[in-house]
């Protein structure tokens, strides 16, 4: 017997009910997909199919698993990114107009914006430094977005986003850097977390950078 | 480890590199294809595609057709990573990273595509895009399936095992629709959008070779899983 004796039977009983629900919403996913005409609601259910690869690999339910789980959403989302980059660029190609660099849906020309993105960046950036990790970094992202998006109201320069972009490549590279002292040389762990901690932490509070805003020419760079 | 259970893997056994848990091995099939890969991205990564000859309609001319250098980083880079993924593929020992690695010649393969900035281009690269969405379904729940069915993903384990259950059977069919959808149907949507006649088709070229590589050690795995072959 594969499972161990340990696991009580309604874990392992679990099982088939589980694939059954994942079969069934990846169903659901690709007959909408097959019934729906509009690119960008396609795009949404091919999101559903995702999900139910998702409840396949968690159904397992080990420790293997849920190590497999963090790379299939990874993946689900660059694909998920990637195709949505693609049909932005072909509506914008198709349309012919000119694009800010950031779009928004409104026009945010708020007061509190023009006062105290500065203080409120700062705050964000401290607390995301204190906690440091994948958590601090999305806080301290946060700071660095909310800044950029006050700045964008007078006008962002390209080059700072590039900037900010490869930073966040350099840190990316000390998160693999740890990742691989783990793998190579197990006995300089603690070396190896602290890489991987505060490459992430770079990594992901400047991932405004990376959102995708930077590899469109099609958009206008002020 | 019993040495002569290492027949069933295709090969004598060369050698192993084990990083922790994931080990990535070497029989003569899979080091001859990883090296193939290899070569062919150093190829890439050192040619000039920056200048195309074409011929002209109607006289006995040549053409010199001169594209920016900045326009190829990204797709060289591209295609650079493509290859390094098709090399990872041959030799990993470890089922779940060769899913992994697929995916990412799959995402890559995006990019490659969409490079181009023509409407019809990228309509072909929306549609791939989506091919290779739905396509991680098959594959990652396949390998879990072979996952909760054997208790291990590992092919160096996966190999000494003497049964085959339906479950892994199937599991192993699975995997190998994934690996159809993510890279088999690429060289498809890159003639569909006509991408031979663009400059710096060279860079194409990689999506020929990785689906071509990927799919025969798809047929590998599959044989290494189910025993009676």
């Amino acid at each position: 017997m594969i499972v161990p004796d340990v696991v009580s039977p309604v874990v392992v009983a679990l099982y088939t009910p589980a694939i059954i629900v994942g079969i069934i919403a990846g169903l659901i996913g690709l007959l909408g997909i097959a019934v729906e005409k509009n690119d960008l609601q396609i795009l949404i259910l091919t999101d559903l199919v995702g999900i139910s690869m998702m409840i396949f690999v968690c159904a397992v339910g080990t420790d293997l698993a849920e190590s497999l789980v963090l790379p299939g959403l990874v993946v689900e989302l660059a694909e998920i990114l990637a195709i949505s980059e693609v049909l932005m660029s072909r509506e914008i190609r198709r349309n012919g107009k000119e694009v800010a660099l950031i779009p928004l849906p409104m026009h945010m020309d708020m007061e509190i914006l023009d006062t105290s993105p500065v203080v409120i960046a700062i705050l964000l950036i401290a607390v995301g430094a204190f906690e440091s990790g994948f958590t601090g970094g999305a806080v301290a992202g946060g700071g660095i977005l909310f800044y950029v998006l006050s700045r964008t109201m007078r006008g962002v320069p390209s080059g700072m986003w590039e900037g900010i972009a490869g930073a966040s490549g350099i840190s990316w590279c000390l998160w693999l850097a740890g990742f691989m002292v783990f793998f190579v040389f197990p006995q300089y762990w603690l070396l190896a977390l602290f890489l991987a901690a505060f490459g992430v932490f770079i990594k992901v509070a400047f991932k405004a950078g990376l959102i995708g805003v930077i590899g469109r020419e099609e958009f206008k760079k002020e | 480890m019993d040495a002569s259970l290492f027949g069933a893997l295709g090969g004598q056994l060369l050698g192993i590199i084990p990083l922790g848990d994931i080990v990535f091995y070497f029989t003569p099939l899979n080091l001859f294809m990883c090296a193939a890969a290899l070569a062919f991205t150093f190829l890439i990564a050192i040619s000039q595609t920056e200048s195309q000859v074409e011929a002209e309609f109607g006289s006995l001319h040549d053409r010199e057709v001169k594209v920016e250098k900045k326009e190829f980083k990204i797709r060289r880079f591209l295609a650079i990573v493509c290859g390094l993924a098709t090399a990872g593929a041959m030799v990993t020992g470890d089922l779940f990273d060769f899913t992994l690695f697929v995916c990412l010649i799959g995402i890559v393969n995006i990019g490659i595509v969409a490079a181009v900035k023509q409407v019809d281009v990228l309509d072909a690269a929306y549609q791939y895009g989506l091919i290779a969405m739905i396509a991680s379904l098959p594959l990652f729940g396949g390998a879990s399936l072979i996952l909760a069915s054997a208790g291990t993903i590992s092919l160096l384990q996966l190999v000494q095992l003497s049964y085959t259950t339906p479950m892994m059977a199937l599991g192993s069919i699975l995997v190998f629709m994934g690996v159809a959808g993510e890279s088999g149907v690429a060289p498809f949507f890159a003639t569909k959008a006509e991408m031979f006649r663009t400059p710096g088709s060279p860079f194409l070229l990689i999506i020929h070779l990785s689906s071509l590589l990927v799919i025969v050690r798809m047929i590998e795995i599959l044989l290494i899983i189910n025993k009676p072959f």
